[in-house]
């Protein structure tokens, strides 16, 4: 397995995931994006909304990638997805959910290659978060994040790594 | 009119495979949420053509489309992915799929993509009528 620096999670994996998140909403989704300034953070500490989906990226290397979305983003998100169809009131949940996920896979997938050798990611099914959660830098971790502003609230992006420091609730596991 | 299996862990990707597919003409014969699920469902259902989703839990497309290909060579399969790269690309048609969509997935996409591969068949039959 191959290291990768804190720069190279912002340069190679978050701003090709950032750029393709900004042309998925306003192309595929028709979501207007309002935010001129987006920027890619490197924090400490990060406050995960309780709308979000993660993915890992699996082979050479390994790290978590986590999209979050505000209410009223995620339901007209989903409102885009249905494409005008009528969801019975027992499954709006799991197509919420279905929805989330599937952005997650859809913007991952598009955007990532291996930038050390130009050699393909693979990536995990997506795993769902149901609660608000703050996530913090350990030591050997690293972490970088962009939030895009939309019309409906706003999408944060997250990548964190290496993706063996922790588990499936993002929990930091001391290895 | 194709009898068409969907194979999908996604709901709403299912469900709006499903819509195009009733849009374009065709009929939705089942749908599965697994590759191995999607193996069981061919040999039960015997499609004309199987919509692949490559990441899967417990089996992956790529993997299902190399285990149907054993017991059914002229299933149709067009893989479903996120994945633009051409490694996948030529992994899954090495694998037996005959075509390839890029989510997100559209109606305008599932056409083209079920069309090339029925164009290319017809053509073949010409071919081999001109040969006889």
């Amino acid at each position: 397995m191959q290291n990768i620096e804190a720069g190279q999670i912002e340069e190679n994996i978050l701003l090709p995931m950032l750029e393709r998140s900004i042309s998925f909403l306003k192309e595929d989704m028709h979501i207007s994006v309002t935010s001129n300034n987006l920027e890619v953070v490197c924090p400490n500490q990060v406050e995960l909304k309780k709308n979000t989906a993660m993915i890992g990226t699996g082979g050479s290397i390994q790290v978590i990638i986590t999209m979050s979305y505000d209410d009223e983003l995620l339901d007209k998100l989903v409102e885009a997805f249905l494409e005008g169809e009528e969801v019975p009131e027992d499954e709006k949940d799991e197509v919420k959910e279905s929805v989330s996920s599937e952005i997650v896979n859809t913007i991952v997938g598009n955007s990532l290659t291996n930038p050390l050798d130009g050699t393909t990611l693979s990536i995990t099914p997506p795993i769902l978060i149901y609660e608000a959660k703050s996530l913090f830098k350990h030591k050997s971790s690293k972490i970088a994040t962009a939030t895009i502003k939309t019309e409906f609230g706003d999408m944060l992006l997250t990548v964190i790594g290496p993706k063996e420091s922790f588990a499936d609730t993002l929990n930091f596991k001391e290895l | 009119m194709l009898n068409i299996l969907v194979v999908d862990d996604s709901l709403i990707i299912r469900k709006n495979i499903r819509k195009y597919i009733t849009s374009l003409g065709h009929n939705v014969v089942g749908e599965a949420q697994s590759g191995a699920q999607a193996i069981d469902a061919c040999k039960k259902l015997k499609p004309d053509l199987i919509t692949m989703d490559i990441t899967m839990p417990d089996m992956d497309g790529i993997t299902a489309v190399k285990n149907i290909r054993e017991f059914d060579k002229d299933v149709n399969i067009i893989m479903v992915t996120s994945h633009g790269q051409e490694e996948m690309i030529v992994s899954s048609l090495k694998a037996g799929a005959k075509g390839y969509i890029l989510k997100p997935v559209s109606e305008e996409k599932l056409a083209k993509s079920i069309a090339t591969i029925y164009d290319k068949e017809v053509a073949q039959d010409d071919d081999d009528l001109i040969d006889d």
